[in-house]
């Protein structure tokens, strides 16, 4: 209770003096995120051209596929928007020897790196993704339970767990590698098949989405449940597991990356 | 205090043969071999204790203190301060100590730096009323009042450092590590920052461990050396064993009118000299002649130059600490 308190006040301290660092440089901060907004617009025009032409998929009419691909974004969005110092880790921090602070601090070393940094731009992805799904939720043929209602929230944060634990553990490759970016990147990307129903995929890339890159847990699934009602156990209940196994696969390396940090010269 | 045994440091490197060629090569048939940074150190450091920790470039004085500071684990042995050891339980070791690395700064960038120093009280879960008392005794040995709300980014390197050294003993350490905190600074800037740690050492009994390129420093701050080299703990003792043990290297300062006085004074054949124990440089008409007085007494040589050469001036000086290290590098030991 103790330290979660602390972690808590850390976190919140961090923030804030992350907010105040924006405001030292204004002018980037609101090019920022008009910029994100652009690249949002310009992914739901693209969407809208191509949907335009194809009526349903895989027995999922337009409405319910830009469901899941707003809520995709919901998970991704609070990942880049809480978590996106780690993609530092495998770029330049372990390389550069910068990663020696994080050791001579009294804090957790992976808590220091993933909360020392706001993404601010990912408000934009993640105001896409709660806007679509309140606006595509209304014309969608639901039933609602009150346990489905709070199973759809409480998956939010599970899915949330399986970007920044696949995060993790990539970057954590970079104690052994110096230099991880582009693996944390190539893992990340595949994100990108799980804005879409995985029944369109063949068995290969469902089978390595669904239990090796875990992502169509962080929407297609979930989305499954909350749609159709379908098989609560497997699709709540896997993702949840499997996030946590993804989280605690994150720790382990991380910390025997630790060990193996060698620095840098100076 | 501070117990460090049989440390040592292997890193695995990789060989790569040179070139394009030479690194596509390794990175299908990667050949790696160990290397030996740190070999079987041990020293030990008394509470209140400034220790000098010198050494030339790549001898792994850095690989040790970040080993000391719980950034690099060891391949094996032990460094433990008051019982704590860095690698079982690094967070509570690491609120007993204060870092200050000279190259690189632990200050937000973009913040005014009084929000550093928030954040670190914080994180040291330092309380209110021993925060401020602390603070205000940091402004006043470091000066901090006059940029203590200027963006980091804005300081000069001689500020910065100070800021660095208040920022490490925010949370009363009991033990300080300084890695080169002098370099690159001017002669007031070095002065106040070694006045400072002087003043923190006496005042908390604070024990510092120093590294430095300038000796300056381990002469007004040092009361021991512990000196590496190739990895392996070469010299360990007070700044007088050091001038002891390794021979009393005089200078004989003289103004002759002798245009090649090394040769018409002919030392090295006369007295037998080795190569190490005797220099003579010759500018103009002033002549600097180092010697070990070891092999041969400071009279025998006034005595031998005033009879060789016409002097029309002539002094004898204890030569510094930097000529016996410079020495001790350049042969090793």
């Amino acid at each position: 209770m103790k330290t979660l308190k602390r972690i808590s006040r850390m976190h919140r301290i961090f923030i804030v003096q992350e907010l105040k660092r924006m405001m030292e440089y204004k002018g980037d901060f609101i090019v920022g995120i008009i910029g994100f907004l652009f690249a949002q617009a310009n992914n739901m025009l693209f969407l809208w051209l191509i949907f335009r032409q194809i009526p349903n998929l895989a027995g999922w009419s337009i409405k319910e596929i830009l469901f899941i691909y707003g809520f995709s974004l919901i998970p991704k969005g609070i990942d880049h928007l809480f978590f996106d110092n780690l993609w530092a880790v495998g770029h330049f921090l372990v390389q550069k020897g910068d990663f020696d602070k994080y050791l001579t601090r009294p804090v957790n070393t992976l808590f220091h790196v993933m909360v020392e940094k706001l993404q601010i731009d990912a408000l934009g992805e993640l105001l896409v993704g709660i806007a679509m799904v309140c606006i595509t939720l209304p014309s969608l043929t639901v039933e609602w339970s009150v346990q489905k209602i709070l199973l759809a929230v409480l998956v939010i944060p599970f899915a949330t767990l399986i970007y920044t634990g696949i995060k993790t553990i990539t970057a954590a490759i970079a104690f052994w590698t110096k230099k991880s970016g582009n693996i944390t990147y190539m893992f990340y990307m595949v994100n990108e098949f799980s804005k879409y129903p995985v029944k369109i995929y063949n068995s290969f890339v469902r089978n390595i989405i669904t239990y090796i890159i875990p992502f169509a847990f962080t929407a297609y699934y979930p989305a499954e449940y909350i749609l159709k009602g379908e098989n609560p156990l497997f699709n709540i209940g896997v993702c949840v597991l499997i996030s946590i196994v993804m989280m605690t696969l994150g720790i382990i390396v991380w910390n025997k990356g630790i060990r193996a940090y060698e620095s840098a010269g100076s | 205090m501070i117990k460090v045994e049989n440390l040592r440091k292997e890193f695995k490197k990789t060989v790569k043969e040179p070139g394009l060629a030479g690194s596509f090569k390794s990175l299908f048939h990667p050949k790696s071999e160990r290397v030996v940074a740190v070999n079987d150190i041990s020293f030990h450091v008394p509470k209140g204790e400034i220790l000098g920790f010198i050494g030339p470039n790549g001898a792994g004085k850095s690989t040790v203190i970040k080993m000391l500071t719980g950034i690099l684990t060891p391949t094996s042995g032990t460094c433990t301060i008051n019982g704590k050891n860095p690698t079982e339980n690094r967070k509570s070791y690491v609120k007993e100590i204060g870092v200050v690395f000279g190259q690189r700064t632990q200050l937000w960038w973009d913040l005014p730096l009084r929000e550093t120093y928030g954040v670190l009280k914080e994180m040291y879960e330092v309380p209110d009323d021993s925060y401020k008392e602390r603070m205000s005794f940091l402004n006043e040995v470091l000066e901090l009042e006059a940029f203590i709300t200027s963006p980091v980014r804005t300081l000069s390197l001689g500020q910065r450092m100070r800021a660095d050294i208040a920022a490490s003993l925010l949370h009363s350490p009991k033990v300080l590590f300084l890695d080169e905190p002098t370099i690159g600074l001017d002669v007031v800037v070095k002065d106040n920052i070694r006045k400072a740690i002087a003043q923190i050492n006496e005042r908390e009994q604070t024990t510092v461990i120093l590294t430095t390129h300038d000796l300056a420093d381990i002469e007004l701050l040092a009361d021991r050396i512990v000196m590496i080299d190739k990895g392996s703990n070469v010299f360990d003792g007070t700044i007088s064993e050091l001038k002891s043990r390794y021979g009393r290297i005089r200078e004989l300062h003289l103004e002759t009118n002798t245009k090649n006085a090394e040769k018409a004074l002919g030392y090295r054949e006369h007295f037998h000299f080795s190569d190490d124990d005797l220099k003579v440089e010759q500018e103009g008409s002033s002549v600097k002649v180092r010697f070990n007085s070891d092999t041969v007494s400071v009279s025998d040589m006034l005595a031998y130059t005033l009879k060789m050469v016409n002097v029309k001036d002539i002094s004898v000086k204890d030569a510094d600490i930097e000529e016996i290290i410079r020495r001790l590098y350049r042969q090793g030991v």
